[in-house]
């Protein structure tokens, strides 16, 4: 009679925490999507190799549709807001979470920023973030892939150029990748994720 | 029947001999540019000799190489910012800047937007950046970043003269 009574206080303490245990996590995880929030990967252009590839898909460096969309981006240490430009085929489409901008995709402002917000990785975006710039790759006379609008630096300061090795942005990096962005640091540039390879 | 046969397998092996042909040819044939000829990617060292152009300025240094440790202390993430040139390069850049000094971080412009842009782009990562009051004429001499900037027409870099640079 006393085993029973311990026992039907297990089974209820359990009928009790396990919904709780289950159920919590996962409104935790779909609260972005509660708000309408979908990783939607509508109309990605695809990747470009090379600098002639980048051209044919993305125009010139510097052209109009490079700076066309912008977005902004907390950064999670410092409190900054960041505003950056980027190509129209890489965001702007009308989403539940982003606002009809001109965009062609919905990649980067709704899908890559959305998925981050969405897996809690904002901690790891830390200051530094910036976009499109009609400027030439560091101590070269080549047009970087910021020029085309199609890269971004992300926690800058932390993950700078030079270092071959990710504090921070290596939380985020596959989210960048599994949406056809390639992450620099394979060239030591780990703030640096690009739309195109070899280049 | 033979004679069908051999029909069938004539015809057969034409238009796989056609196809054939078409893909070969196919394969060869340029890739389609729609925006052009890629310019770059290396960019062409301008120097708009003759022309007046906005000077954005991040310092004025006595000798190139305190100018060059300059430089490399200033950070434009991972690209290029300013150029180390001469001020005697530029006609009536002594006379703006007012402090002496014989070399200068510099990247040139020909268009007010194009200038405003770089202010801002160095104002994100918190450097310095000037623009002179008045055009300066350029001599000639070292690349000081020219081109680096948005043609007005949308499609690309700015690479020419513009009106308000021609003197």
């Amino acid at each position: 009679m006393r085993k029973g009574s311990r026992g039907d206080k297990v089974v209820r303490s359990l009928g009790i925490a396990l919904p709780i245990a289950i159920v919590l996590p996962l409104i935790a995880a779909f609260h972005w999507g509660q708000l309408g929030w979908r990783d939607l990967h509508a109309n990605y252009p695809s990747r470009p190799s090379g600098y002639t590839q980048i051209v044919n898909r993305f125009g010139q460096p510097c052209n109009a549709e490079a700076r066309a969309i912008s977005m902004r981006w907390k950064a999670a240490d410092n409190g900054v807001t960041y505003w950056f430009s980027f190509h129209r085929k890489l965001g702007g489409r009308p989403t539940a979470m982003v606002s009809d901008k001109g965009g062609r995709s919905t990649n980067l402002d709704n899908d890559v920023y959305g998925h981050i917000q969405n897996a809690h990785l904002q901690p790891y975006v830390e200051h530094g973030i910036y976009g499109y710039a009609c400027r030439a790759k560091r101590n070269s006379n080549e047009w970087s892939t910021h020029a085309f609008g199609i890269a971004i630096d992300v926690s800058s300061a932390e993950d700078y150029m030079g270092k071959c090795t990710s504090t921070v942005n290596k939380r985020h990096a596959p989210i960048w990748q599994n949406h056809n962005w390639y992450w620099g640091l394979a060239f030591c540039d780990p703030m640096h994720f690009q739309y195109a390879t070899n280049y | 029947m033979k004679r069908r046969h051999a029909i069938v397998a004539g015809l057969a092996a034409g238009v796989m001999a056609s196809a054939g042909v078409l893909a070969a040819a196919a394969r060869t044939a340029p890739n389609p540019q729609p925006y052009g000829r890629p310019i770059g990617p290396a960019m062409a060292s301008d120097t708009g000799a003759g022309e007046l152009l906005i000077a954005v300025v991040g310092g004025v240094f006595d000798d190139r190489r305190e100018a060059e440790a300059a430089n490399e202390a200033v950070s434009f993430g991972d690209l290029q910012g300013y150029y180390v040139v001469p001020i005697a390069q530029f006609q009536g850049f002594r006379q703006q800047v007012g402090e002496p000094g014989e070399f200068a971080l510099v990247s040139v412009f020909r268009t007010e937007e194009g200038a405003n842009a770089f202010v801002e782009l160095a104002a994100a990562f918190g450097n310095e950046a000037s623009i002179l009051p008045e055009r300066v004429r350029s001599l000639g001499g070292l690349y000081a970043g020219l081109g680096q900037e948005a043609n007005p027409d949308g499609l690309g870099p700015l690479l020419g003269p513009v009106m308000e640079s021609l003197p």
